[in-house]
């Protein structure tokens, strides 16, 4: 089943097998403020956005501040609505990685995990079959039973990162690749995300990081100012990037 | 609170109500439990920021969290205050029983009150000051600290009834105090309106669902 959205508008369409995860066809969104009581601005964050996020693929989106980039990363896992456009999805988990998602620092490290897991989209017999694994790799044993108010800032990062890696969606958005934790740690779970990222899980990764959008993705989409203003292959996008920031 | 209006109303001012301790109990836990309910669900949206911009999350689930939480609590005071109106000496018949309907009915318009205010103040934030002036304004008008028969002239006591709270709290005494059965017609009406005002919600919630997002963002 396809769910497509059209002002704000949810409905069925039927499919078939499609080889694209996502279709946006001239999208836009507007933010808007209030200047006045009864005057409102509208700020323009997205035009025309048309791109397609094909099955497996890993898709890097780069641009400068406020070109847009966090506002897509919204509307492509549904939070944000479109004012113009149609966006349609073929895949039925969606997830923007998130660390500590809706965690709650009176229960313990184990029941948070099973709470941010079902927010991040999977059914709580798919956390719990995972939450060994989870708990191993947050290496959080000793203090998993304990209220999460106990946990130092670095431990409750590493327990929310450890739930955003294990769990499994069909389509993957990530704002910015982040290592949590000490040095030891942070090697690991940077080392982890990019395997996930490498695996056939379709990602869409926004960064500045240049090296690496260059290193993980197969195509890249540069935004500006709202619109597209390149979509292809990663080196001849990232190199046209560079050259726009330079001159 | 009671303690204070007792104490003013009571003992200061010498309210000629009989068990005036227990008249006032009657009227202002229940009371309490609407008011806590509406003024933790006005910000619920606002609160529940965080979660709103990373996750696609249907925005009821906010106000309903706070309803829910609240009416868990209200449980444990209202065994409370059973327990301390059968300390007290009132008389327990089966007609106590029918004060489940009286809290379910006020279960239901907390939840459609619940589900209106949570859905105005993200648009509106200072919305919020306009509810709290409003509840210490269905507190005076509600007759928590006087009785309606005794104070309103009876050609207004229709119109005070048509205030919701005002009539539950009736009907909390009168089956509390005077053990007798509510007034089925009213809870149904108050019942029938607060269903409708949770389908106006709920229709309304589908319609603007992603647009809470954007709106709290900024």
């Amino acid at each position: 089943m396809v769910l497509q959205k059209n002002r704000n508008q949810l409905c069925a369409v039927d499919s078939t097998v499609n080889d694209n995860v996502m279709e946006l066809h001239d999208v836009g969104v507007q933010y808007r403020t209030r200047r006045s009581f009864f005057r409102h601005d509208y700020f323009t964050a997205l035009e025309g956005v048309s791109f397609t996020i094909k099955r497996g693929e890993t898709l890097g989106i780069l641009g400068s501040n406020g070109c847009g980039k966090s506002t897509l990363l919204r509307v492509l896992a549904n939070i944000y609505g479109v004012d113009s456009g149609t966006v349609s999805w073929h895949c039925k988990q969606v997830a923007l990685l998130s660390l500590a998602l809706g965690f709650d620092p009176e229960l313990s490290g184990r029941d948070n995990a099973i709470i941010s897991g079902m927010f991040l989209g999977a059914r709580k017999r798919e956390v719990l079959a995972m939450l060994d694994e989870i708990i191993e790799f947050s290496e959080l044993e000793g203090f998993i039973n304990n209220p999460i108010k106990t946990y130092s800032s670095g431990m409750r990062a590493r327990l929310g990162f450890s739930v955003a890696l294990k769990m499994r969606s069909e389509l993957l958005l990530i704002d910015e690749v982040l290592g949590v934790g000490d040095g030891k740690f942070k090697l690991k779970a940077n080392k982890a995300m990019l395997d996930k990222i490498n695996s056939k899980q379709t990602v869409v990764l926004v960064s500045h990081s240049m090296n690496q959008i260059l290193k993980l993705c197969e195509r890249a989409l540069w935004l500006d100012q709202g619109k597209i203003k390149m979509i292809g292959e990663t080196e001849e996008v990232v190199s046209a990037y560079q050259q726009f920031i330079k001159n | 609170m009671v303690a204070v209006l007792y104490l003013v109303f009571g003992v200061f001012l010498e309210t000629k109500t009989s068990d005036f301790l227990i008249f006032l109990i009657c009227g202002r836990i229940p009371f309490s439990w609407f008011s806590r309910s509406i003024g933790n669900a006005t910000g619920s949206i606002i609160a529940g920021r965080g979660l709103i911009n990373q996750v696609s999350i249907p925005m009821p689930f906010f106000p309903l969290l706070v309803v829910f939480q609240d009416a868990f609590k209200q449980t444990v005071v209202f065994v409370f205050m059973f327990g301390f109106l059968y300390l007290y000496g009132l008389d327990i018949s089966w007609v106590w029983l029918s004060i489940i309907f009286v809290i379910l009915t006020q279960f239901l318009l907390t939840f459609a009150f619940a589900m209106l205010v949570a859905a105005v103040t993200p648009y509106i934030p200072d919305f919020r000051y306009l509810i709290s002036t409003g509840l210490m304004a269905l507190m005076l008008g509600s007759g928590i600290f006087y009785s309606y028969t005794d104070v309103i002239h009876p050609d207004h006591q229709r119109l005070f009834l048509m205030n919701p709270i005002a009539n539950l709290i009736k009907n909390y005494r009168q089956v509390l105090m005077d053990n007798v059965l509510p007034d089925w017609s009213a809870l149904g009406l108050i019942c029938l309106g607060s269903l409708v005002l949770i389908m106006i919600m709920t229709w309304y919630y589908k319609k603007t669902e992603t647009n809470y997002a954007r709106l709290i963002a900024q």
